[in-house]
Parts: C-alpha cells; sequence; structure tokens
C-alpha cells in the first residue's frame, strides 16, 4: 500500500496528469476574469453560478486552495521522483567497468580500429598520456597479450535532470517566500503632498510604512506624435523630516528605499487650488485672471474685495464651479460661478430666479464665469517588496545550466585496448553513450585521428 | 522614409517564390528545383535583415530610436526572419533540403500578415515607456526563436505525418523526397530542445522585465499564463520521449498541438480579457 502510494507520487503519469489539469485551470483562468476583472462577469452570470463560482474561488483561482494543492502535488512528485531514481544515478556515476572482460571489444566495426607502426610498449605510454589529457579517471590494465585502457567523460550528465527538477523546486519555493512574506501596495500622491499610508493589493487594508512618501513633482514627456515618451515622479523619501532618498522615479526604473521598490504605475489629475476667473465688466472686454483658493483681489470701481471661498470639481453634477465671495459698501454676498453656465442655463430655465446664488450677474455690472481650474497631477505608485525574487532568480539561473547538462552532455565511457598485430601495435577503441550516439561518433573519430598521428 | 518596408513587402514575394521553389521540388520529385529554392531563400533572408536595419536607422534619424521589435508588425517581420534564419542553418547542417516545403511556408504566411493585413500598422512608433527596457529586447529575441524551433517542429511534425500516409520506400514523386523515420523524429526532438532552451529563457527575461517595469515577475496576465501552458505541453512531450521512450507519430501529433498552443500565445491571447491596464 505503502510502496503504490510512493510509486504513484513519483510516477511520470502523475507528472503528465497534474501538468494538464494545471494547463487546463490556468487556461480557464484566462477566460474568467480574475480578482479586478471579476466585478464584470458577474453580470453576464445568473446569481446561482457566480455563487458556484465564488465558492471554488474561480474569480481568485492562481490563489485557491485547490490550485495550491496542485503545485503542492506537482512538487511532491518531483522530489519523490527524484529521491527514487537518485541512487540509480549515483551508481552510473560511480561505476567503473572492470578492464579485463572483452566484451566492449565483440563485434567492433572495423573502422574502430586502427594499426600504426610501433611496438605496443613503445605506444602505450604516450597513448596514456593522450587518454589523461582528454578524459577523467583514466584507468590501465594490462593482460596477457595487449593492455586496456579505460576513461570517461561527461559524468555529470546524469544529475542534469536532478538540477532541472530542484531548480524548478527552488523556484517555485520562491513563488511561496514571494506571496507569504512579500506584498504589493499602491498609492497615490497629488504634487506637493505627502502620504506614509498605502493601500494593500490582493491583501486588502492599508499599511503604514516607516517613513513618509513625498511627490514633489510629476511631469509627462510626449513625442512630437503625441505618444507619452516618459513619466517622471521627483520623490522624495523622508523619515523624522530628514529626506533619506531623494530622485526621479521613471517608468522600468524602480526605485529601492528600504527594502520596498517603488514603480512609476499610473497618474492622473485632480483640481488644484488655483483657478482662473473670467470676468466681463458691461460690454468691456473679458479679462482672465488667476486667483488661488481663499486668496482675494479687489474691483477698484466698486471698492470691492473678491475671494474665492470653495473650489468644487463637479458640484450638484452641473461640472466644476468655485464660490466667490464679494464685500463691498453694498454688503457681503455669496455666489456659485460654474463653468458651463451657458449650458446649465439652458437646460434648467428660470434658474435664477429659483436659485439667484448660481448667477454669475449677481454682482452687478460684472458678470463671472470660471475659466478653468488649475488641475494639478498625481502619480499613482506601485510598491513591493519581494523576499522571493531572489530564489526565483537563482532557480532560473540553475534551470538554463540544467537545460546544458541534461540536453548537451552525455557520458561517454571509452575503452582502448593496444595489442601487436604483425609488429605493429593495433588499437581498438569501444564507446558507449548514455544518449548522444553523434557526439558518440564523433568523439571515437577524433580520438582514433589522434592515434593515427602517433608513432612509436 | 519608408523605404524599409518596400523591401520588407519584397521580402514576402521572395519568401513566396522560395517556398514555391521548394513545393514545386517536392511534388516533381527533381532535385533540379532546390537550388533555386535555396538561394531565393538565403537571398530573401539577406534582404529582410537589410529592411530590418534601415528600419531601425530610420528610427534613429526620426529622433525615436529603437530596435525594431516593438509592435505587432515588426514581430511578424521577426518571426519570420528567424523561422528563415534557423531553417536555412539546418538545412546546411543536414545537406538536405526536403524540409524546406514544410517550414518556407510559414515564414511567407507571417511575412503576408505583416505586410497586408489591414490590422497591422507599418509605421515606426515610438516607444511608450513601458516597452523602453532592454530586457524586453532581450525577452522577444528569445521568444521568437523560440517560436522558430517550434515552427521548424510544426513542419517536421507534418512532414511525419504525411510520410505516414506513404509506404516505407514510397518511391512516387512527392514521398521519395521525405526523409526516413527515425531522421525526421530525431529532429523534431533537436527543434523542441531549441525550442524549450529558448521558450524557458523567454519566459525568463519577460519576468526580468516585468519585475523591472511593474513590481512583479509573474501576476499570471493571459500572455503569461499561456506561455506557461505552452511550457507544459513542451515539457509533457519530452518528458513522454525520456521516460516512457514515445517517438515518432505520436511525437509529431505533439508537435502540431504544442505549435497550435505558441500560436495562441502569440496571437490568441489579444481576444482574451486583458488585466494590464498600465500606460
Ligand atoms: C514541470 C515540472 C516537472 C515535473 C513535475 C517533472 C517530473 C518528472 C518525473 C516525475 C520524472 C521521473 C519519472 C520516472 O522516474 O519515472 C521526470 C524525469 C525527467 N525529467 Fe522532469 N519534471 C518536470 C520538469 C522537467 C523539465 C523542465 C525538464 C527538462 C526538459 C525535465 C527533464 C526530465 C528528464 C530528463 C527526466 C529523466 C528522464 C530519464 O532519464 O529517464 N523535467 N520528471
Amino acid at each position: 500500500m505503502k510502496k503504490t502510494l510512493l510509486s504513484f507520487l513519483s510516477s511520470l503519469k502523475l507528472t503528465i496528469a497534474l501538468l494538464i489539469i494545471i494547463a487546463v485551470a490556468s487556461i480557464l483562468g484566462t477566460v474568467i476574469p480574475q480578482q479586478y476583472g471579476g466585478g464584470e462577469a458577474f453580470r453576464h452570470l445568473s446569481p446561482g453560478l457566480v455563487k458556484a463560482f465564488r465558492s471554488l474561488q474561480l474569480f481568485d483561482m492562481y490563489h485557491s486552495v485547490w490550485f495550491i494543492i496542485l503545485m503542492g502535488l506537482l512538487s511532491l512528485n518531483l522530489i519523490t521522483c527524484s529521491l527514487n531514481r537518485f541512487p540509480t544515478s549515483w551508481k552510473l556515476f560511480k561505476k567503473i567497468p572492470s578492464l579485463d572482460r572483452g566484451k566492449p571489444f565483440e563485434k567492433l566495426s572495423p573502422d574502430r580500429i586502427l594499426v600504426i607502426e610501433g611496438k605496443p610498449h613503445e605506444v602505450i605510454g604516450r597513448g596514456e598520456n593522450l587518454l589523461k589529457k582528454r578524459y577523467k579517471r583514466v584507468r590501465k590494465k594490462d593482460t596477457a597479450n595487449s593492455t586496456v585502457f579505460y576513461g570517461e567523460k561527461g559524468t555529470y550528465s546524469h544529475f542534469g535532470v536532478y538540477v532541472i527538477h530542484l531548480s524548478i523546486l527552488i523556484i517555485i519555493a520562491g513563488a511561496i517566500i514571494s506571496s507569504l512574506l512579500g506584498f504589493n501596495a499602491y498609492v497615490n500622491i497629488a504634487e506637493g503632498e505627502s502620504t506614509n499610508t498605502v493601500y494593500l493589493g490582493r491583501q486588502k487594508g492599508i499599511k503604514k510604512l516607516d517613513f513618509t512618501v513625498r511627490c514633489d513633482k510629476f511631469s509627462i514627456a510626449l513625442y512630437k506624435n503625441g505618444m507619452p515618451k516618459e513619466y517622471r515622479s521627483n520623490l522624495s523619501f523622508l523619515k523624522d523630516n530628514n529626506v533619506i532618498f531623494q530622485g526621479p522615479l521613471l517608468v522600468n526604473h524602480p526605485i529601492t528605499v528600504n527594502g520596498i521598490r517603488f514603480y512609476q504605475a499610473s497618474y492622473g489629475t485632480i483640481p488644484g487650488d488655483q483657478v482662473y476667473l473670467t470676468i466681463k465688466k458691461g460690454n468691456d472686454e473679458e479679462i482672465i485672471r488667476k486667483v488661488r483658493l481663499k486668496d482675494s483681489f479687489y474691483l477698484k470701481e466698486k471698492n470691492a474685495k473678491l475671494t474665492i471661498l470653495r473650489i468644487e470639481e463637479n458640484l450638484m453634477s452641473m461640472g466644476p464651479a468655485v464660490l466667490i465671495n464679494i464685500q463691498s459698501p453694498e454688503g457681503t454676498m455669496r455666489f456659485w460661478a460654474f463653468e458651463h453656465i451657458e449650458k446649465i442655463k439652458d437646460r434648467i430655465p428660470g434658474l435664477f430666479k429659483k436659485v439667484p446664488k448660481f448667477n454669475p450677474g449677481l454682482f452687478k455690472p460684472y458678470y463671472f464665469t470660471l475659466n478653468r481650474i488649475e488641475k494639478k497631477y498625481y502619480t499613482g505608485l506601485q510598491l513591493s517588496r519581494d523576499p522571493g525574487v531572489s530564489t526565483v532568480a537563482i532557480g532560473s539561473f540553475f534551470i538554463i545550466i540544467g537545460f546544458f547538462i541534461t540536453f548537451f552532455s552525455s557520458h561517454k565511457r571509452l575503452w582502448v585496448r593496444v595489442d601487436e598485430q604483425e609488429g605493429k601495435s593495433r588499437i581498438s577503441v569501444a564507446a558507449t553513450s548514455n544518449k548522444d550516439p553523434v557526439g558518440l561518433k564523433r568523439e571515437i573519430e577524433h580520438l582514433l585521428r589522434h592515434f593515427s598521428y602517433m608513432r612509436g | 522614409m519608408i523605404i524599409n518596408t518596400t523591401i520588407l513587402g519584397w521580402v514576402t514575394f521572395i519568401y513566396f517564390g522560395s517556398a514555391i521553389f521548394y513545393i514545386f521540388r517536392m511534388v516533381t520529385g527533381r532535385e533540379f528545383w532546390g537550388p533555386f529554392a535555396s538561394i531565393i531563400a538565403f537571398t530573401g533572408l539577406i534582404a529582410q535583415t537589410v529592411g530590418l536595419i534601415l528600419r531601425w536607422f530610420e528610427s534613429y534619424k526620426m529622433g525615436i530610436g529603437h530596435a525594431p521589435l516593438s509592435n505587432l508588425y515588426e514581430s511578424l517581420i521577426f518571426f519570420s526572419w528567424t523561422i528563415v534564419l534557423l531553417y536555412l542553418i539546418i538545412e546546411w547542417r543536414i545537406k538536405s533540403r526536403n524540409l524546406g516545403a514544410f517550414v518556407i511556408p510559414f515564414a511567407f504566411l507571417s511575412m503576408a500578415y505583416a505586410s497586408f493585413s489591414p490590422n497591422v500598422n507599418s509605421r515606426i512608433q515610438p516607444l511608450i515607456p513601458a516597452l523602453q527596457s532592454n530586457w524586453l529586447i532581450s525577452h522577444v529575441i528569445t521568444c521568437f526563436f523560440g517560436y522558430a524551433a517550434f515552427t521548424i517542429a510544426c513542419g517536421l511534425g507534418f512532414m511525419y505525418l504525411l510520410k505516414g500516409l506513404g509506404k516505407d520506400e514510397d518511391t512516387r514523386p512527392f514521398f521519395r523526397f521525405l526523409p526516413g523515420r527515425e531522421i525526421v523524429d530525431e529532429l523534431i526532438y533537436h527543434s523542441i530542445v531549441i525550442g524549450f532552451i529558448f521558450l524557458t529563457l523567454g519566459i525568463i527575461t519577460g519576468s526580468v522585465w516585468a519585475y523591472s517595469a511593474w513590481g512583479s515577475y509573474w501576476s499570471w496576465d493571459p500572455k503569461e499564463t499561456w506561455s506557461l501552458v505552452t511550457w507544459f505541453i513542451y515539457a509533457a512531450m519530452l518528458h513522454s520521449r525520456f521516460v516512457r521512450g514515445w517517438r515518432g507519430k505520436r511525437m509529431a501529433i505533439m508537435s502540431l498541438i504544442g505549435f497550435a498552443s505558441v500560436l495562441f500565445t502569440y496571437f490568441g491571447v489579444n481576444y482574451l480579457p486583458g488585466l494590464h491596464s498600465y500606460f
């Protein structure tokens, strides 16, 4: 029972089955919107189905319990398989065949036999040197009428598989470290503002950093055709009011502060605290004036003081507006100046009668409209700390090494027999390899060529 | 200004001509046509290389210099370039033109899609910030060499299955030029190995790029997921060969399945809902 479970766990059948199941599940995950998109899909599905999908965690499949179990099984499969096979590989690696058997030389094809000038005893010394240069663990054995050498190459090729499989386990381990110990968060910071509170992505909730991030400036550079060329946030990182780091953050060039990496992820605009007012007096030319929130200026002719009290991006769904306060000898009045007053007037007839406070001409003979609110940028930062990255990187590096060992090396064993034939030396080369027959043939030809240059 | 697209447009026809010659050679069973096919393919490769380099230069002249690997048009061109390059290397190494009829048409199709589809914009566009990364360049190069190797495996798979329609020692014109089964099988295996290594490198370099651009080396977006699925398919294929000793027809069929997955990773993913809504 134990045995069959183990052989099932280490079997290739399980591997293939798992690979197929994980592949199918992953494909499903690309069709069913995950996480953020899930909300969109709800509208197309019946409530029962949504409930079923939810309980199967289909909207966050790659982090669901069953997906993790599948990955766990895959790892277990890799581990048990590797443990199972390793002793065999180790034996193959260690084993040096006995040299006095004639078996390797039975049925040797004639092109693997070479006859050269010189008696065997003259040839053997050099032959040994030649072999020692090219091969490892060279052994020599003299028999009654011949000398046999053994040498080998690429013994490590038996371990390529383990390097690959271990690398995969390392990568999986790295991914686990990432998801358990790492975090992902985002935060929007307006120009000139700072914060130390960021919003967690997957884990939800907020996180307090032990330093403060300030966005000094955000800027966009454009190409001639209007496509974005560069997004740049000038950031300052402060701790106890001391700047610990300052620098520009660009896409593809993250900044790391106290082990947390910052990425330029998005941007946007919010109303700033400056507005442009269009002022028209009677039939005069319009003038445009820049005013800051809470600041005032004087309308000299009427000896009046105008102050901006509030800035609204969208007042009662009627668009941008500012609240104006006017203090004059006639008294104090307050009213709203809209940006799109003409449109609002057309849509709501008799508006000014109903709501005098919306009348832009309330303070005669002036007529105030909002030209525009000066926007200011905010930068959208993505933050992450990912202690699993180096582990994943190590695994990735070794998997490539493992590929080269597995695919491009082979364990070649060569037997070379030197005996005498009509006063000359006859050299026979036999060889085996665990894979790559073509490479083996080349190896033998190469060796024979070297022997043919040799004279006694 | 658009001399590169003109040249690349010609290359489409050159590869078409080459494919015709390879197929003609196959169907008539006369080697006579072979050298024409090879020379035309080689000419096409040179012209295409020149076209790509010119495009690179032109982008610098426009002040938006970048390697011509940044949009669908450029990737299709590069895809066909890698196919023809790998194919010609193989043709030279194995000294046989038999595979040409099964591979060069793919290079032609990729060029034709790039040149004639209304959905593919051939203008040189500047790079948006997210694409300004050397990792992206290594990512594209490794991926497309992988895709090209898988394309060749797929051509070989077709060849193997066609061979199955004839008798073992078929001397009819068409079948005469199909190489022996073991050779095709061996070639499929080698192409898959090359493709698999490049695909793995492609996934790794892509992750490095994602990590430097978005802060997460793996986020299960459809393209990533499909490349992993493709990786699984070829891994399963290699295992069934290593451990079970699967050969021949099964490998040929799996090379077609794998290629279908490659195509979906390349094109199909665009029809799925994407999650990345960055710049
Ligand atoms: C996706 C994760 C992988 C899993 C779960 C996995 C699993 C397995 C298992 C269970 C075996 C042994 C079967 C047996 O001993 O009967 C095996 C063998 C092997 N695997 Fe993997 N493997 C994975 C990835 C890879 C990759 C990427 C490669 C490289 C292409 C690879 C190359 C090999 C080789 C060469 C063998 C041994 C073949 C032999 O010597 O007989 N494996 N694998």
